[in-house]
């Protein structure tokens, strides 16, 4: 506890001048990038595994991934109020990836990811409170790396 | 605070601001094994990022072990030419640095 008071604080110091003081920083989902199955996951990072698939997330990556430490992805989502955007790697050994809140009006974020072995990527948008998702099954070649 | 990592590319087309970032950081995961010596080099990596534009946090990005190396980051927000975007990182070892661009 101690211990993350003072790296916010860092933070807080690295950014004075940068953002209003005081504004409140959401909370790094620890349990969530402890998780090493997908369902535990999801379920740590958004308190239920209940997603609903939709058609309406455009994830852009590539069929096979010539680089597995270094895989492209982006993501439009179709979404107005988007609140968040999350990815997950099924078969990484920690499959939660990153998540990124949104706050202000925004549709399109993009990154480059390590995959282990060739699986799915799940992109989960929240958006007006409830949970969409979307798969993309990513090839990646003998390249693989450690994630 | 750390040696400039951050590069940041931003620019207006039709009141949306295109931004798109690199971080140079090594982002260890912490399972690389250096052949010579059989040590594991132990995890660092970017934990947080937070993105301002004109001194408002936009956007705070979570990033685990499986993000690349010298990260990658594009996103767009509505903007104008002339807005400033600041771009900070906090890894797990408590470094962070920040940048700031101004929309072209």
């Amino acid at each position: 506890m101690k211990r993350r008071t003072l790296l916010k604080a860092g933070l807080q110091v690295a950014l004075s001048g940068a953002i209003i003081p005081g504004a409140a920083l959401a909370e790094y989902p620890t349990k969530a990038f402890l998780a090493k199955e997908t369902p535990e996951a999801i379920r740590e990072a958004f308190g239920t595994t209940d997603l609903g698939e939709t058609d309406k997330i455009e994830i852009e990556a590539p069929l096979i991934a010539s680089d597995a430490n270094m895989v492209p992805v982006r993501i439009h989502s179709g979404f107005d109020n988007t609140e968040s955007i999350s990815l997950v790697v099924a078969g990484n050994e920690s499959p939660f990836t990153a998540v990124f809140k949104l706050y202000e009006s925004q549709n399109f974020v993009s990154t480059r990811i390590r995959m282990a072995d060739s699986s799915d990527l799940l992109v989960i948008v929240k958006a007006d409170g409830m949970l969409h998702t979307s798969t993309r099954p990513i090839r990646v070649g003998r390249n693989s790396c450690e994630a | 605070m750390a040696a400039r990592t951050i590069k940041i590319r931003a620019h207006e087309v039709d009141g949306q601001v295109i931004v798109k970032s690199v971080i140079n950081h090594p982002m260890e995961t912490g399972r690389r094994k250096i052949k010579k010596t059989g040590k594991t080099v132990p995890p660092h990596y970017i934990r947080e990022v937070i993105v301002s534009r004109n001194r408002r946090i936009v956007m705070e990005a979570f990033w685990g072990k499986s993000i690349s190396r010298n990260p990658f980051l594009a996103f767009e927000i509505a903007g104008r030419k002339g807005d400033s975007i600041t771009i900070s990182w906090l890894d797990n070892r408590g470094n962070s640095d920040t940048a700031t661009a101004k929309v072209r």
